[in-house]
């Protein structure tokens, strides 16, 4: 139990950057380069906390509170996210509905930050990551459904367990669900072909744009939120729809095995896939909300039968 | 009548400030194309055009009159001299009449509203880009308008870094000038000085031997090599595909170092001479050179068949910035991008200083003027460009000279070419007395080709901006000259 716990803890506080830097890595060594080592994201962290932050001007409270904000509500949300099927003990709970609540609080106060400042890039982002929100939360929101409905409860500790052993997987609707959640993982954790983690192009960007502004401190706090996303999603990925079954520590065994593949197969997308032209991106999350609607209905079918 | 192999040697004509319209609507009409226009030369009331087909070459001049020097424009004649007037207006030499506006292209004074085109309307908004970028790109400033995300019009606003170029080589000697035009840009340095060096032996009646014009057309060829393939790695980067990206800039860095065996330089500066062939490798390092151009032309049709496959680039390209066929011509764009479009020029076709021999423009199935063909045409025009260096470097390169002109007119006050470099027709224009520049006029692909890129953004979607931008891959040093 103790060790679930600092799993949760210190897994979601401090690894959230070695995941992105392990996507780097395995990108740069598929793309033919050696890359920078995974612990890159560290030192950019330690640089960026190491600077004064610069405010533009006319800068209001919006954008100054957002960083410690987006942080707040990431930290919460890792909290809520229970590791090997234990109830995270930390008084927040482990509810599914409630982790989606904490990023959306998250979305809204970097949105706040954007239309405060009112500069293009950022508000361009804000407002492309806003819409494509509205597509991802409900299927997230399908996805959790599916997990949901055989726990008979919208915990997550409670919907892992429902999906222990090799059963769920002769179940339609699971791989319904995990299908979806996928999709979901690439959206929320900003990779292509939804967006383009990497891209110096400001036009272009998404999660990037209402960054651009911040520096020093306030910067390294919206990217170890980014990275800590990483860590919430995958992990979620991992203790849902990926084999899981046995003790605590084999249970720990098999998140790491279902991290490093989450891992692996983000890489292999970013580095196959171009990125999506952008009024698509829509399209994409309606096909995957309609195969999550269809694993809503195995489910409840089954249920019934 | 011109003899085989003796080039257009521009034949100037003084026209009367009030039939220059006139004069100017019958050079178009006898099938000549609008190449530039600069003011200066004779004065700073000259105000020339040349016009040519590769054939002909003809320089009309006239002198602005009146207390503020005053010319008719020409620009609904002529679409491709917008840009022209408009920067003789910035640089303070002549007022164009006749024009809706002249608004300001490199005075950068004004506020936006002045250099913008203005847009209004419900939900049009400005987004501004530049000119400090989150890249390392050159400096230029694009000025949107757009509705959601789509873009109604875009504005470039370029030469921050405009260094006088021209004006630098005003009274040197023209073998000193050549570092002038070569410096114009360091991805088409060999273009500008070959464009340069042609222009002014046309000017001192000189023509160059046959090791130099295949001296010439190799260092042409290679610098053609290395931009298409750095400019197919960025239109895999437009689009977020790193694995092309990283494949075809590892191809480019191989034809960098070809570059560097060649000429010494990787690339390929202080490798052209006026009247005659800077460069002579080595009999083994020409052999090694041709060695590994086959090997790099065998990596580059793999790369090219796996870039084809890649659905989700070929996706994004397709269909995206549309320059049609008619728009490609009136706005005079040249080169790939023009070819793109289904317009079949190519310098290259008739180039008696050069050495292509048997010159076939590379052709695509479906010249659909976007980001596909703009591509395609790149992979097509390398398949051309490693055939030649093959062919040239199989003859060796020698040492060369300029002889002068067998059919000597002698020397003249000025001379003019057009070299077909990796971004299309550059134009270079010279006027002296043979020991002095008294004027150095440089048109540049890139500079034919910005208002060509503004026309194709017009209605795509602002995050595809950029990939639009990369398939036409312009300089801005190029037009900061």
């Amino acid at each position: 139990m103790i060790a679930a716990a600092a799993v949760q803890l210190l897994g979601g506080l401090l690894l959230g950057p070695l995941l992105v830097g392990s996507i780097q890595t395995a990108k740069a060594r598929l793309q033919g380069r050696r890359g920078p080592s995974p612990l890159q994201p560290y030192r950019e962290l330690r640089r960026l906390w190491g600077k004064s932050a610069v405010d533009p001007d006319g800068a209001g409270p919006l954008y100054e509170l957002a960083p410690p904000l987006v942080a707040a509500a990431t930290a919460i949300a890792v909290l809520v996210v229970p590791v090997a099927g234990v109830p995270s003990p930390w008084g927040f709970g482990d509810d599914a509905i409630v982790l989606l609540a904490l990023l959306a609080v998250a979305r809204f106060a970097l949105t706040a930050s954007a239309w405060d400042t009112g500069t293009g890039f950022g508000l361009m982002g804000a407002a492309r990551d806003l819409t494509i929100a509205v597509y991802v939360e409900l299927l997230a929101v399908l996805a959790f459904v599916v997990a949901a409905i055989p726990a008979a409860s919208t915990s997550l500790a409670a919907m892992s367990d429902a999906a222990d052993g090799w059963e769920p997987w002769s179940s339609a609707g699971h791989w319904c669900a995990a299908i979806a959640f996928a999709v979901v993982i690439v959206a929320e954790t900003g990779r292509q072909p939804v967006d383009n983690p990497d891209t110096h192009l400001e036009l272009t960007m998404i999660h990037e744009g209402p960054l651009l502004e911040y520096a020093g401190r306030d910067l390294a706090l919206l990217q170890w939120s980014a990275a800590a996303r990483h860590w919430i999603f995958l992990v979620v990925g991992a203790e849902l729809f990926l084999p899981h079954s046995g003790g605590l520590w084999l249970r720990l065994g098999s998140l790491v095995i279902g991290l490093a593949a989450l891992v692996a197969a983000l890489a292999i997308t970013e580095t196959a896939q171009a990125k999506m032209r952008i009024l698509r991106v829509p399209g994409l999350l309606l096909a995957c909300s309609l195969i999550a609607t269809a694993g809503v209905v195995a489910t409840v079918g089954g249920v019934l039968a | 009548m011109r003899r085989e192999g003796s080039p257009a040697r521009p034949r100037l004509e003084y026209v009367a400030a009030t039939s220059w319209r006139g004069e100017v609507e019958r050079a178009l009409a006898r099938g000549l194309r609008f190449r530039c226009a600069y003011a200066g030369g004779e004065g700073e009331r000259s105000w020339s055009a040349l016009f040519g087909d590769g054939h002909e070459e003809l320089l009309l001049r006239t002198f602005a009159s009146g207390d503020v020097p005053a010319v008719d424009s020409v620009v609904d004649l002529v679409e491709a001299a917008d840009w022209d007037e408009r920067e003789a207006h910035d640089l303070g030499a002549i007022e164009f009449e006749g024009r809706a506006s002249t608004r300001p292209l490199l005075d950068h004074s004004q506020p936006s509203s002045a250099w913008a085109v203005p847009v209004a309307g419900a939900g049009v908004n400005q987004v501004a880009v530049g000119p400090v970028h989150a890249g390392i790109i050159e400096s230029g400033h694009f000025r949107f308008h757009v509705v959601g995300e789509r873009i109604l019009h875009v504005d470039p606003q370029l030469f921050y870094k405009h260094r006088g170029l021209e004006r630098a080589a005003e009274g040197m000697r023209p073998a000193a000038g050549i570092a002038i035009a070569q410096r114009a840009c360091g991805a088409c340095a060999v273009t500008n000085s070959v464009a340069f060096a042609q222009a002014c032996e046309s000017m001192l009646g000189s023509v160059v031997d046959e090791p130099t014009r295949r001296a010439r057309t190799l260092l042409i060829e290679l610098e053609r090599l290395y931009n298409h393939l750095h400019d197919i790695a960025a239109i895999c980067a437009g689009v977020g595909f790193a694995a092309g990206n990283m494949a075809f800039a590892n191809l480019k860095e191989r034809a960098l170092t070809v570059n560097r065996l060649l000429s010494g330089h990787r690339f390929l500066f202080g490798s052209v001479a006026l009247g005659g062939n800077e460069i002579v490798p080595g009999a083994p390092a020409v052999e090694e050179a041709r060695a590994r151009l086959s090997e790099l032309g065998a990596d580059i049709a793999a790369a090219w068949r796996a870039l084809d496959f890649a659905a989700t680039v070929q996706v994004r390209l397709t269909g995206a910035g549309v320059l049609s066929r008619e728009r490609a011509e009136e706005l005079g764009a040249v080169g790939p991008a023009a070819r793109a479009s289904g317009v079949e020029r190519d310098a290259r076709t008739y180039a008696p200083l050069l050495h292509y021999p048997a010159f076939r423009q590379a052709r695509i199935d479906r010249p659909s003027g976007d980001c596909s063909a703009r591509l395609r045409v790149r992979a097509a025009e390398l398949a051309t460009t490693l055939e030649t260096l093959d062919d040239l470097l199989q003859g060796g390169v020698e040492a060369g000279s300029a002889v002068q002109r067998a059919n000597a007119d002698g020397a003249a006050d000025v001379g003019a070419a057009v070299v077909e470099g990796p971004r299309g027709e550059t134009v270079c224009v010279v006027e002296g007395d043979g020991a002095r520049l008294r004027r150095f006029h440089l048109r540049t692909a890139s500079y034919a080709n910005w208002p060509a890129l503004a026309a194709a953004t017009a209605g795509e979607l602002l995050p595809d901006f950029p990939l639009i931008n990369k398939s036409f891959e312009l300089c801005y040093a190029c037009v900061d000259r």
